[in-house]
């Protein structure tokens, strides 16, 4: 029993590492989706189609190789040596603000043509219709997506075992190798499973409050 | 005549389809005047011209006095910076067919959001606004509901009541009654009804005849782009000598 607790307590330490990965994603990679989205329904067409190759990049490709890209391609190509957390927190971000971009847009886009000629028709200029009238909206639509990158993202993290980032996975993997049992893997799902559950339901609750209108 | 309205040899294409042909037409202040004719005439996109909604290619438009767009020597129209048709066409009020209510915003919310951003009223100031103008359609009892807990008629008497917290010069009616359901017009045609007995100016798009034939000072007949009869109601419904009316009335009413 002593020992499924300490097993418990050294994964969890690799919890740290993960949920830093985490915030810091949804910190940057959201506000930066929300830019690339505004960009790409400019009529600037060199910045869109920048942003297209972006999007089509980072969606397009594994972020594990983005990763390897980021950590070790840099080193050779450029000689740019980041940290293990840095280039972490790197990939991360530009990985998932790929993805929110295309959900804001798609959410933005969602707004039907009717609100803006309302707004334009009463006077708002666009600045004000898209942060009073448009954006409130388009937060109710991509709140679901939104959830759901969310919750593909905690699971991503894992991915950092591979740079040897001491995040759960890689934890639980010297525990197994040590122990010769399961146990490692069990604590770890259960952890991930925690995780996931809080951010189902932190979804489910933001999503209640813009249930007031349809 | 005090005019608010002059439009000159205006011009719309929607890609290869020619939508407005060249239409010349004045209102003055006061005058109510509504535009009927057959679907696919041209009559939403001249009011949408108006205020902008859409971009005319030729012609002028312009706004008590003032030029929205001017025709350059080649006839194309040309638009003052947008800024400074978006102020000008603050004056202009709409209502369209599908309300466009802002649907995250309670009825009164809808009603003083632009009075508060566009023209910098206190909360305490439009919201006294939108009490008299919710009073005024009758759903000073709604203030607090959202636009889904409300009837299509409901919704268009606040969509007209957010319209006239802006204090427009003239209102403009995109078929305000064509998305109601039949005993939900009346409520609509109300409102507008008193609107006319304030002597509020007005271009009216509509295919409610009689009422159009009742409120009017002007009626204008248009058909495939153009102006084909642009007079009094008794012109077009007592005796009209145009085969292509006769045609358009025989099928409405």
């Amino acid at each position: 029993m002593a020992d499924l607790l300490n097993i418990s307590l050294y994964i969890l330490q690799g919890a740290v590492i993960s949920v830093k990965i985490y915030v810091v994603t949804i910190i940057f990679a959201i506000p930066l989706g929300m830019l690339c989205a505004m960009g790409k329904m400019t009529k600037i067409a060199p910045l869109k189609w920048f942003l297209e190759m972006y999007t089509w990049i980072f969606r397009g490709t594994p972020l594990l190789l983005q990763l390897f890209f980021t950590y070790f391609g840099l080193k050779i190509l450029l000689g740019i040596e980041l940290s293990k957390e840095m280039a972490a927190y790197l990939t991360f971000i530009i990985n998932y603000a790929a993805y929110f971009t295309e959900i804001f847009r798609a959410g933005i886009q969602s707004i039907d043509k009717g609100q803006y000629e309302a707004a334009k028709a009463l006077g708002m200029n666009y600045g004000q219709t898209m942060k009073r009238i448009i954006i409130p909206q388009a937060i109710k639509v991509i709140l679901p997506p939104t959830g759901n990158e969310a919750v593909t993202l905690i699971k991503d993290t894992a991915l950092c075992s591979v740079i040897a980032l001491a995040d759960i996975l890689r934890n639980a993997k010297s525990v197994v190798s040590r122990t010769a049992s399961v146990e490692g893997y069990l604590v770890a799902a259960a952890l991930y499973l925690i995780m996931t559950f809080v951010i189902i339901k932190a979804f489910k609750y933001i999503e209640k409050r813009f249930e007031y209108y349809n | 005549m005090n005019e608010i309205i002059r439009v000159e040899n205006l011009h719309k294409s929607f890609h290869s389809l020619h939508v407005l042909k060249g239409i010349n037409f004045k209102v003055a202040k006061g005058e109510i005047v509504s535009v009927i004719g057959p679907s696919g005439s041209g009559k939403s996109t001249l009011l949408r011209c108006l205020n902008h909604l859409e971009v005319a290619d030729k012609g002028s438009i312009s706004f008590e006095g003032q030029y929205i767009a001017k025709a350059d020597t080649t006839g194309k129209a040309v638009y003052k910076s947008n800024k400074e048709v978006l102020a000008i066409c603050s004056n202009l009020g709409m209502v369209f067919q599908n309300f466009n209510l802002f649907p995250h915003k309670s009825v009164v919310e809808n009603i003083i959001e632009a009075p508060m951003m566009v023209k910098g009223k206190s909360k305490e100031a439009a919201g006294k606004i939108a009490e008299e103008l919710l009073n005024k359609v009758g759903l000073l009892d709604k203030r607090d509901a959202y636009p889904n807990q409300l009837s299509g008629g409901q919704k268009q008497r606040v969509a007209i009541a957010r319209a006239l917290a802006m204090e427009p010069e003239i209102m403009l009616f995109d078929e305000p009654t064509s998305a109601l359901d039949p005993e939900l017009i009346g409520e609509v045609l109300q409102v507008i009804k008193k609107l006319a007995e304030e002597h509020m100016t007005m271009i009216i798009v509509t295919h409610e005849m009689n009422f159009a034939r009742e409120i009017s000072d002007r009626i204008i007949f248009m058909d495939d782009g153009q102006i084909v009869i642009d007079g009094v109601p008794d012109d077009i419904f007592v005796n009209p000598d145009h085969p292509r009316i006769k045609t358009f009335l025989n099928k409405v009413l």
